[in-house]
């Protein structure tokens, strides 16, 4: 019985990232009038918050993470940007942080959300160092920080606040 | 001394970190390079293309009908204005009409078969955009089957929004005007002044006022804000008299020497949910 349960999340988390990795796409496209309202640039990262309640709610130990993660990382580049290693190693980078420092956090909705934090700014840093790299970035770091980083963390920590006990409670069932 | 690292772990973040650089620098090249991506990233994404044009359903009606509500709160200002516009365009309408049966003759008398100004158009549904920090990018519906090739122009809903940068079997990727990557935004524009035309290329794209920027202007003629801007056709692959804007303000750079003019595009970049592509019948 146990072990179907294993089995069930790992078929249901994988699926689920897929989901939410092709929704991010469709909102952005979607709700490009709001989201897109200048000088704000925001960014939904459903994506990267399903990343974090899989570390947050302890599935990534159950299932093969760094397999997910790399294989996200790589179908974003592919199917997103044409550009291979950008996103692989924004969500790479974003996930070990997360990872490594989720000792030190408890599971409180604020605590998690800290962590989450944590998270988004490694992704979008990586997303900025490596849009420098290849010359493409058109904003220097403080108005990155303020016009894109800032709203953008704030539109997800809502997202991933009011999906965090939903979610917390259905891993509950599933593992 | 107490050791950050040990030798190993050094040597292989040194090496991941040079293969990361070579991975992004070496894809961004070859993607400006090749006319069609490898077959395996083809077929990845025409697959993922495929689940993410069902899923695009719910969202894109959750999303238009969310425009439609704030678009509501601004029909009567709407309305006044365009029934002040409308007088004229019945007239307009005939006046093209006889316009192009006129040209078709004249072009058939000279034995011409394609100028730029002749193109078809393809129309085709936004699937996704790239939820991305820096690439401005579109997921079409449609792609190589439907005749599509790499450097095309996208029109919006009234004119240029950008060019195709990817072409799959049946999806497409369209790199907006607004989007930074070298190459992606040169397109050779000409501004209908008063004083006779200037020719140029869009140089780049001011992400604060939602502007493009054409630069590097030696011509001396007057541009006034309102003058309309159409491409040019120069270079050959894009046709000609496609609507990009009017000029929004005009400046000099730091230097007095050059005129930098910012251009208002007239389609709305930040959201576009179905895209015409400019097949020009010249070269095909």
């Amino acid at each position: 019985m146990a072990s179907w349960r294993f089995v069930r999340i790992k078929i249901v988390y994988p699926i689920v990232l897929v989901l939410l990795f092709l929704i991010d796409g469709n909102l952005m496209s979607s709700f490009g009038t709001l989201l897109l309202h200048p000088p704000f640039h925001i960014v939904p990262t459903l994506t990267l918050i399903w990343l974090f309640y899989g570390i947050q709610f302890e599935v990534a130990d159950h299932v093969p993470f760094y397999f997910y993660v790399i294989g996200i990382g790589l179908l974003f580049d592919i199917y997103y940007t044409g550009i291979l290693g950008t996103y692989t190693v924004a969500f790479l980078g974003a996930a070990v942080v997360m990872l490594k420092l989720r000792p030190f956090f408890d599971e409180r909705l604020m605590s998690g959300l800290l962590l989450l934090l944590i998270g988004i700014t490694v992704y979008f840093v990586v997303t900025y160092l490596a849009g420098s790299l290849i010359n493409i970035s058109n904003l220097s770091l403080i108005p990155f920080l303020v016009k894109e980083l800032l709203p953008t963390a704030v539109m997800n920590l809502i997202i991933a606040a009011i999906g965090y006990y939903p979610v917390w409670s259905w891993y509950q069932r599933l593992i | 001394m107490r050791k950050l690292f040990s030798s190993k772990t050094a040597v292989i973040l040194m090496v991941s970190c040079l293969v990361i650089v070579g991975l992004i620098t070496g894809s961004n090249w070859w993607a400006n390079k090749t006319n069609t991506p490898p077959l395996f990233q083809r077929v990845l994404n025409d697959v993922t293309g495929g689940v993410s044009s069902v899923i695009s359903v719910p969202t894109n009606a959750i999303g238009t009908r969310a425009n439609s509500v704030s678009n509501l709160l601004s029909t009567f200002e709407e309305n006044k204005k365009l029934k002040s516009k409308l007088n004229g365009y019945a007239q307009n309408q005939v006046k093209l009409q006889t316009l192009e049966a006129e040209n078709k003759s004249l072009k058939n008398q000279l034995g011409l078969k394609a100028t730029l100004t002749d193109y078809e158009t393809v129309s085709a549904v936004t699937i996704a955009r790239s939820p991305t920090t820096w690439q401005s990018q579109l997921v079409i519906n449609k792609g190589a089957k439907s005749g599509l090739k790499k450097g095309m122009p996208v029109m919006g809903d009234s004119g240029l929004i950008g060019r195709i940068s990817e072409v799959n079997t049946v999806n497409s990727k369209v790199t907006l005007v607004s989007d930074n990557s070298e190459d992606t935004n040169r397109f050779a524009i000409t501004i209908k002044g008063s004083q006779g035309d200037v020719n140029g290329i869009l140089t780049d794209y001011d992400a604060n006022q939602k502007l493009l920027i054409m630069g590097q202007i030696t011509e001396t003629q007057a541009v006034n804000p309102g003058d309309k801007v159409v491409t040019s056709g120069l270079g050959g692959l894009m046709p000609d008299g496609i609507l990009v804007g009017k000029v929004s303000k005009v400046t000099t750079d730091d230097y007095g020497l050059s005129r930098k003019i910012y251009i208002q595009p007239s389609s709305d970049l930040s959201r576009i949910s179905s895209v015409l592509v400019a097949k020009t019948e010249v070269g095909s």
